[in-house]
């Protein structure tokens, strides 16, 4: 362990004012202050993790209370606008605040791991990141408290129903909430990306040339494009419908002039490369995966990374296929159809080069490798469900019906979920230092699947027989009974196979009877794997010099002239900056200013509407505030010196 | 290092499992002729999707044998089978450029022969045939009387309901289509307030209502599909055309599915008879707001018309009597009738020429009462319980807000096709609606609260069975 430690003082840094208001935490501070005010990208990227796993949990509550309600015809459970609320709420939470945090949360940690850099290149907007997800996600849950309870809109809230003068209860704020909330998750989602495409450009070690990063950093690198490129469709169109609520614009209501196709296009503008933004860090983490259980490298490695950048940048020609039914006309919609189908290909070349992969390789099945398998079983059923959408004929008896649940079902959790999961079981050895369970991995493996494919495979036939999504009851004399009480079954197994897995995950960090890690216990291939587990604040004691695409494996059975080297010790240490308040008080500022948004208009007595600023105004002052007192504050900090073996 | 290598029977025993057990689910869904089921098409259009579905049905199979049967082959054949095999190093291969080429080209075929049935279907479906294409309305088996003699059907959906209107013939309906099977049927989406989609699974699949925009679908029924199907025991059957489309302007129609259907029951027995749902998400109810389409042969349609057209011509209301007119046998006139309360007035009809001055009162013997007594109550209470400022009955009334009640009798459904037209629901639904629809707006809409003489109506017996009466009479 490294305990000498200088202060680091940086001749043009001034910090004599802000020292008194908030005195950044020393080297050693430890227990929540550590946690509020940390910078270090592993750190931020367990948080990130852990409360995207209790957003999981959180969804997954309302799944249960959805599937409960739709287990006969005419069942009482929920009301028919709680059970609206719910699945706008399970739509919203899954999408926006479990499966894209959890792949940030690898993302932060893993990223500069696998490229040997120290920490992300901007590791303060990195915590301003993170903690504008943690206010995101509580103004959302908020609008459970006030007028109109959560929204109801669905989770792609289709205008004109988001108008207040289709308002189903008066003077409903959950719209505000939903329109805030995301508004505060996508800032959260630019910054991180922002910050990790200039980490993957600028801070590689030296030999980490891009075609030797592994598929993960990759996958890292294309979605930050996609997110940087989609998030200013939703925030455009969000701002209308928030201008269009609060002050009486007329974007989208269509007896003013508006248009609601308007929001259809900017939605899926956003909305469909999201969907690869959600599934391709999962395809990344089965892409590492599947190597290391194999013992070979990834079949065509170009290709793989390749078609994911395919995938993405098609992602953005095909929105338009969410919109068959809207009346776009035969030729808009013949044009995406056949665009639509065209996507299939990468993906299919995936499938194909992780069975290549597999080939001849000595195929172990520890637990992460079977939720690899699971997903690339899931993910084809629900890739193949996907080409049936694609042809317009088809989907005109399938949108909007329990046939498009099951395939995103299918997706989102067989795919990314699963593929999530494949990451959780593979990565949290070199988290912990521990090692996992293997029997109740295989435990929640099992649940999961079964669990999964009994609530979801009904669904496609569901659909077929004519159950309309989105809908709180139906009739009886539909024969939509039966399936929907295996469905029901199906998702109480999966829900208990969830818990059991965030159970395991979170138990790693204290449960100290598991056995210890070691540095590679996989005998994995990627560079995070030749550091300690878990790894130290400092990452690398000595910028390693790469060789080889999958260095770890390359320095235990590669020829000499591929094992890395690296850079002598430095004579200073290693700079670690200083915690810092600034991106936590910044992101409390855009709370309060987005309750100030939501709350500053009144009825006064008379009558008449009144719009009080002060709060939402002393917000922005405060985040302002916190981001100038951050470009003053400098990066400070402490030295430390590793020993030449301790990293 | 350390290196800690695991192996287990685990996964073998795990996917034959787990294969066999999809196989059973699909095995299982045999059964495809449900209410509202794509896989039962009774259309040209909807028969055109299930075609192209079930192409890419059995690509996608094919595709899912091949993959995964080449994923498990894998999967045995290159399995770690002790811990020393697991700590080999097999040949680190990192590619082969020509078997993937082989893949996506491939891939890249499959796909086109999902895309060429794809474009013709698209052109299908928002185009109705030419009828001077011969060698087109020839491919589909259609005639050209078929196309020529379309009916066009506007449909305007609101929250919940849906309206009806037919142009050709100058006539506003709700909730039931009724139209002639032979015939192609236009219909022209349109909205007043939210997002909905107009789903019709058996006959056409769906297209959604947009504000500020008219959509637009078309459909025609194959009435050799809708005589066949398979009964219970899975035996398929033919039954002849009264029974499969049994006229709905004289009742039959209610009649055969009150007799043959109950709620219950999964599998249709009248042929002529579909449900439609709306399936795009518009608020509280939107799990409520269905419909029905009923099939007609072309001379029972065209009583259907007739007589509707009948119902709604302002012309063809009965007038009041004035003293100043003779009145032919069969003529009918409103007049006070003070037996049923003051300022009540009721239908009568002439037995007999009656000449000037000779009204009701004061010759009784040539007038005859048209309706009961409650019927006339009924009717009254209908305007004094402010139900007629949301519902036009015997006039068309677009702008309405409530569904068009005109010959309600005649409906088979009530509530948007959400409970069976009879007594028993009506009376229920009357009483209060909320426990039925929660959310609907004949109890909660605009300006209804607990003062409204609807709310009143839960422990009002004799008003209910009034308003049930003149309700269901009106046929």
């Amino acid at each position: 362990m490294a305990i000498e430690s200088l202060k680091y003082a940086s001749p043009d840094t001034e910090t004599k004012i802000e020292a008194k208001v908030f005195p950044r935490p020393s080297q050693h501070t430890a227990g929540i202050v550590d946690w509020l005010t940390t910078i270090d990208h592993k750190k931020i990227g367990l948080m990130y993790g852990m409360a995207a796993l209790f957003f999981l949990l959180v969804g997954g509550i309302e799944a249960l209370l959805i599937r409960s309600q739709l287990w006969s015809h005419n069942m009482e459970v929920l009301t028919n606008r709680e059970y609206n609320q719910m699945f706008t709420m399970h739509g919203t939470t899954m999408v926006f605040l479990v499966i894209m945090p959890l792949s940030a949360a690898f993302f932060n940690y893993l990223m500069p791991l696998q490229i040997g850099a120290r920490d992300v290149a901007f590791p303060r907007m990195n915590a301003l990141s993170l903690w504008c997800f943690v206010s995101g996600g509580i103004i959302l849950n908020l609008s459970w408290f006030f007028t109109g309870g959560s929204p109801a809109i669905g989770w792609f809230g289709y205008a004109p129903l988001t108008d207040t003068r289709f308002a189903e209860v008066l003077g409903d704020m959950g719209p505000d909430f939903w329109i805030f909330s995301l508004q505060m998750l996508g800032l959260a989602s630019l910054l991180a990306s922002f910050n990790f495409i200039t980490t993957i450009i600028n801070m590689r070690a030296p030999g980490m040339t891009m075609m030797r990063m592994p598929v993960f950093t990759w996958m890292t690198l294309i979605v930050s494009f996609l997110i940087i490129l989609a998030f200013p469709a939703i925030t455009i169109a969000l701002v209308e419908l928030m201008f269009d609520r609060t002050y009486g614009t007329n974007f989208y209501d269509f007896l003013e002039g508006g248009k609601p196709h308007l929001w259809q296009h900017l939605f899926w503008i956003f909305g469909h490369p999201e969907v690869y933004i959600l599934i391709l860090p999962a395809m990344g983490i089965v892409s590492e995966v599947i190597p290391v259980f194999s013992r070979k490298p990834l079949f065509g490695y170009g290709l793989v990374i390749f078609s994911g950048a395919i995938i993405g940048f098609m992602g953005f020609a095909v929105w338009s296929h969410h919109m068959f039914t809207t009346g776009m006309g035969v030729v808009a919609t013949s044009a995406f159809s056949i665009l639509t189908m065209l996507i299939a290909i990468p993906t299919g070349v995936k499938i194909f080069n992780w069975i290549g992969t597999m080939w001849d390789g000595r195929i172990r099945f520890d637990t992460p490798m079977l939720f690899a398998l699971g997903f690339i079983t899931m993910f084809m059923i629900g890739g193949f469900t996907g080409i049936m959408h694609s042809s317009v004929p088809i989907d005109a008896q399938h949108q909007d019906s329990y046939f498009v649940v099951a395939h995103f079902h299918y997706v989102l959790i067989g795919g990314a979920l699963f593929g999530l999961f494949c990451g959780f079981y593979f990565w949290l050895p070199k988290m912990t230092g521990r090692m996992l369970n293997e029997k109740l991995g295989k435990l929640v493996f099992t649940l999961m699947f079964i669990g999964f494919n009994l609530t979801f495979f009904p669904m496609h036939y569901l659909g077929m027989i004519g159950q309309p999504r989105r809908t709180h009851s139906y009739n009886e004399g539909h024969g939509f009974e039966t399936w929907n009480q295996i469905a029901t079954i199906g998702s109480f197994i999966l829900g208990i196979g969830i818990a059991i897995g965030v159970y395991q995950f979170v138990s790693a960090f204290f449960n100290k009877r598991l056995k210890p890690a070691g540095k590679n216990p996989w005998d994995a291939r990627t560079l995070e794997w030749t550091l300690s587990s878990p790894v130290k604040e400092y990452n690398f004691a000595r910028n390693p010099i790469i060789k080889a695409r999958d260095q770890a494996w390359e320095n235990n059975y590669g020829p000499k002239e591929n094992h890395s080297q690296k850079e002598p010790l430095d004579d200073h240490g290693v700079h670690m900056p200083d915690r810092s308040w600034y991106p936590l008080l910044t992101a409390i500022g855009l709370f309060v200013m987005v309750i100030g948004m939501l709350f500053h208009a009144s009825i006064d007595a008379s009558g008449e509407l009144v719009r009080n600023y002060t709060v939402a105004i002393a917000g922005g002052v405060v985040s302002t505030v916190g981001i100038i007192m951050w470009s003053l504050e400098g990066p400070a900090g402490y030295h430390l010196f590793p020993k030449e073996k301790e990293e | 290092m350390t290196k800690q290598i695991h192996l287990s029977k685990f996964p073998q025993r795990f996917t034959v499992f787990i294969y066999g057990f999809l196989l059973i689910l699909l095995g299982s869904c045999s059964r495809i002729d449900h209410k509202q089921s794509a896989l039962d098409p009774k259309g040209l259009v909807s028969q055109n999707q299930y075609d192209v579905f079930m192409l890419s049905v059995w690509i996608t199979i094919f595709l899912f044998c091949a993959v995964g049967g080449c994923l498990l082959f894998v999967l045995w054949r290159f399995r770690a089978k002790s811990k020393e095999e697991a700590m080999e190093v097999p040949e680190q291969m990192h590619g082969n450029s020509k078997i993937e080429t082989t893949l996506i080209l491939a891939s890249a075929i499959i796909l086109v022969i999902l895309a060429v049935p794809t474009l013709q279907g698209v052109v299908l479906m928002n185009r109705v045939p030419d009828p001077n294409d011969q060698a087109t309305l020839d491919k589909l088996e259609l005639d050209r009387s078929q196309i020529e003699d379309a009916i066009t059907v506007n449909v305007t959906g609101k929250r919940f309901f849906w309206v009806f209107e037919y142009p050709q013939y100058g006539i506003v309906t709700a909730n039931e289509l009724v139209f002639p099977a032979s015939k192609a049927v236009r219909v022209n989406l349109r909205t007043e307030d939210v997002i909905h989609s107009f789903w019709l699974p058996k006959l056409a699949g769906k297209m959604d209502l947009m504000p500020g925009q008219e959509n637009f679908m078309w459909f025609i029924a194959d009435e050799k599909k809708i005589r066949t199907g398979i009964d219970k025991d899975g035996n398929p059957y033919e039954v002849d055309i009264p029974t499969a489309m049994p006229s709905v302007f004289d009742g039959k129609m209610r009649q055969a599915i009150f007799a043959k259907q109950a709620f219950t029951d999964e599998f249709e027995a009248v042929g002529g008879l579909f449900y439609g749902q709306c399936a795009e998400y518009c608020g509280n109810s939107h799990a409520y707001m269905s419909f029905r389409a009923l099939a007609q042969t072309d001379k029972d349609f065209d009583e259907w018309v007739l007589k509707f057209r009948n119902a709604q011509n302002p012309n063809l209301q009965p007038s009041a009597y004035s003293s100043q007119n003779n009145y032919d046998k069969g003529d009918v006139v409103t007049f006070s009738d003070k037996k049923l309360g003051d300022d009540m007035s009721r239908d009568f009809r002439a037995v007999q020429a009656v000449t000037k001055g000779q009204n009701p009162e004061t010759k009784p013997d040539a007038w005859e009462k048209v309706h009961s007594d409650d019927f006339e109550k009924g009717k009254a209470l209908f305007s004094s319980l402010q139900c007629v400022q949301c519902h036009a009955i015997n006039r068309t009334g677009l702008g309405a807000k409530g569904p068009n009640l005109t010959l309600f009798g005649l409906r088979t459904s009530l509530a948007a096709g959400w409970m069976r037209n009879d007594e028993t629901s009506l009376d229920k639904w009357l009483r209060n609606s909320n426990d039925i629809k929660f959310g609907n707006l004949m109890w909660n809409g605009e300006g209804i609260d607990d003062r409204h003489p609807l709310r009143q109506l839960e422990d009002d017996d004799e008003k209910v069975s009034q308003l049930v009466t003149y309700l269901l009479d009106l046929k």
